[in-house]
C-alpha cells in the first residue's frame, strides 16, 4: 500500500471537499481554487500561480505596447490593434481560463482529467510571452541580413589591411611672379621620370578682393601618379601656405592614366603686408600628391594585433598560473573529507566553501571592472579578474575531486602512524593528480578564451583593440583581431587536447 | 598483551556497533574474529588502532591505554600496529615499492617523506619484505597493475615494514579466491610464528578459521557471544559453527594444500 501509491494518487482517493459545480464556480472566481478544494492541492496551486504570472506579464505587455494610453479599455484596444501576437495570447489565456473551470469540475467529480493538455497550453502561453518580451523579430533577421554583408566580408577577409605602403607627400612646384614684369621667370623644364609642373603664364595679378577673379594661369603637369587625387597649394613670399580655392571650394586634380593633367586656375585674393604688396614677388604654386614610397610593410593594425594577442595569451597564462597556485591550498580547506575531523576544521570548510561560491558566482567580466577600478586599465586588471575567478572555480573542482577520492588508502597510510602531511602526500595527492591536471587544462582553456574578451571592459589584451575598432567602424582591423582570436583558440584546443591525452 | 575493557562504540547515527566488549589477547596469538556482516568486526579492529574513536572503554596495550592517546603519541603507537584491509587500500597509482615504503612513514620525518626519500636501511627493508612475500619482481609496477592476490601481499608487506608487534587484518582474504586466501593467511601465520607478531584477524570461512586460528571469538550485534581455543574450534562441525556464526557460514573448500605451493610464490 504505502509504496505503491504516490501522494498525488492518494489525494484522488479521498472525496472532494466541494461538489463539482461549486468547484467550477470557485475556479471561475479564482483559477485553481476549485482544484485546491477538490484536494488536488498541487495542481490547484500550480494553476493559480501560472495564471497569476501570465496575467501579470500580459498586463505588462499591453501597457508596454500602448504606452501613451490610459484607461483599461483604451490600453486593451490599442494593444490588440498594434500587436497581433497579443490577440493570440489573449485568446489563449481565455481558453486557459475556461479550461481551468472545466478541469475543476472534472476533478471534483473524480471523473479524471488529464493535466497534460492544460500544461501544454501553459507552456505555449509562456512561449508566446517569451517571444513578445524577447522582441523576437524573424522578419528583421531575414530582410536585414544583407546589411551585415560589407561588415562580414571585411571580417572574413581582412588581410588587405595587414600590409601597408609607407606614404609620403610629393610636392611639385612652379613659380609665379606677381605682378607681371617684362621678364617673368622661365618655366621649369620637362623632366624624365620625376613629376614636373608648368605654369603659363608664369606671372599674374592677385584678385582685388575675396571672390573676385585674379588673372588666370594654366597649369600643366606630367609624370604624376595616375588616377590619384592631388591638391593645389600656394606658398606666399613670407612662407605662409594656403590652399587654392575656386568658387568657394578647394580644387582637386586627378591626373589621367599617363599621369598628366591640365587645369586653369585663377590667382587668389590674399592679404599681404604692405611692403610685399608693392614689390614684385615670387609666389610658389605647389601640387601635392600622396604617394606610396618604397616596399610594402606590415600595417600598424597588424602589429598592434600581434602585440595584443601575445598579451592576451599571457593574461590567460598568468591567471591560470596564479589560479592554480592559490586554488591548491584553498581546495584542501574546501574538501569535506579532510576537514570533518573537528568542529573547527568543519567551520573552516564551510567558510571556505561559501566564499568560493560567492566569488564564483560573479562573472569574470564583473571582476575585471572591479579590478580596473583598483589597478587601472590594462592587462594587470585582466589577470587579477581571471585569477580570482580561477581560484574559486578551480578551488571548487579541486576540492570536489579531493572529496571523491578513495578513503581506503588514507586510512591505510594513517594506520602506519603517518602524520597529516604524510597522509596528504602519500594517499591524497597521488589520487588527485589526474583530475587536477584535467581541470587545470580546462581552466586554462577558459582563461584564454576569457582573456580575449576581458579587454572589452578595459582588462587588457586583444579585446580592447577589438572593441575600439568596432566602435571606429574599422571592420577590416576588427577582422584581423577576430582572426587572431580564432587562430589562438583553435591552437589552444589542439594543445589542450594533446596535453590531456598525455597526462590523464 | 592487549586487553580490551568495556569497549563500546556508538556511531553518530546511534548505531551501537560494540557493546561492552571485554577480552585479553596474549602476545603471539593468532586471534580470529568471526561474526555476521554488521556484527562489529571492522569496528572492533579499527577501534584498536583508533581509525575509529571508541565511545567508551579502555584498550590497554603494553600498559598504555590506546583509547586515550592523541596526536604524536597515537602515531607512535600506530607505528607498532600494522593493518591489512579487505580491499588492500593501496595507493593505486603509486608503484609497489612506494606503497611498501609508506609503511615506514611513521619512522620518517615529514621533510624527507615530502621528497620521497627513505633511508638506505628502509629501502633494504622494503626489498626484503617484497622478497619475503614473493613479489620482488613487481616492485616497480603500478599497484593497480597487480592481481588481487599480489596486491594483498603488497598490503602485508606494507604492514611488515612497520616492524609491528601486532597486525590487525580486517577480512584480508574476503576479496580473494580460496587459493590466494590460503596463501595470504600462510604469510600472516608465518609472521605470527617467526616474528612473534600478534595477529587479530576477521574471517568468514570455517576451514580458514580452523586452519589458522589459535583462538577465536564470535561477535553478534556488537557483543562477544563465543570464545574458543584452537582445540575447541578444530573440533567444531558446520552446525555448531553456523550456530554462533549464522546461516551465512560456508567452507572455502578444502584440499588446497597442493595448489598452494604454486600460488604461494617464493615467499614461504
Ligand atoms: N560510519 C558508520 N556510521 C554509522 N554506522 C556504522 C558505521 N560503520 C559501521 N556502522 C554500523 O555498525 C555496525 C557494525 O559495522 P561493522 O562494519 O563493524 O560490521 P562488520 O562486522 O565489519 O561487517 P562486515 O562483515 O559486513 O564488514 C553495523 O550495523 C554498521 O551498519
Ligand atoms: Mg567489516
Amino acid at each position: 500500500m504505502r509504496l505503491s501509491h504516490t501522494p498525488t494518487s492518494s489525494e484522488d482517493l479521498k472525496p472532494s471537499l466541494v461538489p463539482p459545480f461549486l468547484a467550477a464556480i470557485l475556479s471561475l472566481i479564482i483559477p485553481g481554487l476549485g482544484q485546491i478544494l477538490a484536494r488536488t492541492i498541487r495542481r490547484g496551486l500550480l494553476l493559480l500561480f501560472s495564471f497569476a504570472t501570465i496575467i501579470g506579464l500580459l498586463a505588462w505587455r499591453f501597457t508596454e505596447t500602448a504606452r501613451r494610453d490610459t484607461g483599461l479599455i483604451n490600453i486593451v484596444r490599442k494593444g490588440l490593434s498594434l500587436e497581433p501576437a497579443l490577440v493570440v495570447l489573449s485568446i489563449l489565456v481565455i481558453v486557459f481560463y475556461i479550461w481551468n473551470v472545466v478541469d475543476a469540475y472534472a476533478i471534483a467529480n473524480r471523473s479524471g482529467s488529464n493535466p497534460a493538455g492544460l500544461l501544454f497550453l501553459v507552456i505555449i502561453i509562456f512561449f508566446m510571452l517569451g517571444w513578445q518580451i524577447g522582441q523576437i523579430d524573424v522578419v528583421a533577421l531575414i530582410t536585414q541580413a544583407d546589411d551585415a554583408g560589407p561588415f562580414l566580408s571585411s571580417v572574413l577577409w581582412p588581410w588587405e589591411k595587414s600590409i601597408e605602403y609607407p606614404k609620403d607627400i610629393v610636392t611639385t612646384t612652379a613659380q609665379i611672379q606677381i605682378p607681371c614684369t617684362e621678364n617673368p621667370p622661365a618655366p621649369s623644364g620637362a623632366l624624365e621620370d620625376a613629376p614636373y609642373l608648368l605654369a603659363d603664364p608664369t606671372c599674374g595679378t592677385l584678385a582685388e578682393f575675396e571672390g573676385a577673379p585674379g588673372s588666370t594661369v594654366t597649369l600643366t603637369g606630367h609624370n604624376f601618379i595616375p588616377n590619384t587625387i592631388a591638391n593645389i597649394w600656394w606658398e606666399d613670399p613670407i612662407g605662409n601656405e594656403f590652399r587654392q580655392r575656386q568658387g568657394g571650394e578647394y580644387i582637386k586634380i586627378t591626373p589621367d592614366e599617363r599621369g598628366a593633367f591640365q587645369i586653369d586656375i585663377e590667382l587668389p585674393y590674399r592679404l599681404v603686408p604692405a611692403n610685399i604688396r608693392d614689390d614684385t614677388t615670387i609666389w610658389e604654386i605647389q601640387i601635392r600628391q600622396v604617394a606610396s614610397i618604397g616596399d610594402w610593410q606590415f600595417s600598424t593594425e597588424l602589429k598592434l594585433a600581434i602585440e595584443k594577442i601575445i598579451e592576451t595569451i599571457f593574461i590567460g597564462m598568468m591567471a591560470t598560473f596564479f589560479g592554480i597556485l592559490l586554488a591548491l591550498p584553498v581546495s584542501f580547506f574546501a574538501a569535506r573529507n579532510l576537514m570533518s575531523a573537528s568542529p573547527i576544521t568543519l567551520g573552516i570548510y564551510f567558510v571556505t566553501r561559501t566564499i568560493l561560491n560567492i566569488i564564483r558566482s560573479i562573472e569574470p567580466l564583473i571582476w575585471a571592472i572591479i579590478f580596473v577600478v583598483i589597478v587601472g586599465l590594462g592587462p594587470f586588471a585582466g589577470i587579477m579578474a581571471l585569477t580570482v575567478h580561477s581560484i574559486a572555480a578551480l578551488g571548487k573542482l579541486y576540492s570536489e575531486s579531493i572529496e571523491s577520492i578513495d578513503p581506503g588508502p588514507i586510512e591505510a597510510i594513517q594506520a602506519t602512524g603517518a602524520n597529516w602531511l604524510q597522509v596528504v602526500v602519500y594517499a591524497v595527492i597521488p589520487q588527485i593528480i589526474p583530475p587536477f591536471v584535467s581541470f587545470t587544462i580546462y581552466r586554462w582553456d577558459i582563461n584564454i578564451r576569457m582573456s580575449t574578451i576581458i579587454g572589452f571592459v578595459g582588462g587588457g589584451g586583444i579585446g580592447f583593440l577589438l572593441s575600439q575598432w568596432i566602435r571606429l567602424l574599422d571592420y577590416k582591423a576588427a577582422g584581423i583581431a577576430v582572426w587572431f582570436i580564432a587562430i589562438t583558440v583553435a591552437i589552444l584546443d589542439f594543445v589542450s587536447a594533446e596535453v590531456r591525452q598525455r597526462f590523464v | 598483551m592487549l586487553e580490551v575493557r568495556h569497549l563500546t562504540k556508538i556511531y553518530d547515527d546511534g548505531t551501537v556497533a560494540l557493546r561492552d566488549v571485554n577480552f585479553i589477547v596474549p602476545d603471539g596469538e593468532f586471534l580470529v574474529i568471526i561474526g555476521l556482516s554488521g556484527s562489529g568486526k571492522s569496528t572492533l579492529l579499527r577501534c584498536i588502532n583508533r581509525l575509529i574513536d571508541p565511545t567508551e572503554g579502555e584498550i590497554i596495550w603494553d600498559g598504555v591505554d590506546l583509547a586515550k592517546l592523541e596526536g604524536t603519541e597515537l602515531r607512535m603507537a600506530r607505528r607498532k600496529i600494522g593493518m591489512v584491509f579487505q580491499h588492500f587500500n593501496l595507493v593505486r597509482r603509486s608503484s609497489v615499492i612506494t606503497n611498501v615504503l609508506a609503511g615506514r612513514l611513521g619512522y620518517t620525518s615529514s621533510w624527507q617523506s615530502l621528497f620521497g626519500r627513505f633511508s638506505d636501511e628502509d629501502n633494504a627493508k622494503a626489498q626484503h619484505a617484497l622478497e619475503r612475500l614473493g613479489i620482488e619482481d613487481q616492485a616497480h609496477k603500478r599497484a593497480d597493475e597487480l592481481s588481487g592476490g599480489q596486491q594483498q601481499r603488497v598490503g602485508v608487506a606494507r604492514a611488515l615494514m612497520q616492524e609491528p608487534k601486532m597486525i590487525l587484518a580486517d577480512e584480508p582474504v574476503a576479496s580473494l579466491d580460496p587459493v590466494l586466501a590460503h596463501s595470504i593467511l600462510q604469510h600472516l601465520e608465518l609472521l605470527n610464528q617467526e616474528d612473534k607478531i600478534t595477529i587479530l584477524c576477521s574471517l568468514h570461512y570455517l576451514d580458514l578459521v580452523q586452519r589458522y586460528a589459535t583462538s577465536v571469538f564470535g561477535l553478534r550485534d556488537g557483543e562477544i557471544v563465543y570464545r574458543g581455543t584452537r582445540e575447541e574450534i578444530r573440533g567444531m562441525n558446520d552446525e555448531e559453527f553456523k550456530e554462533i556464526y549464522g546461516q551465512e557460514a560456508e567452507r572455502v573448500g578444502g584440499g588446497l594444500q597442493g595448489d598452494l605451493l604454486t600460488a604461494n610464490g617464493g615467499g614461504a
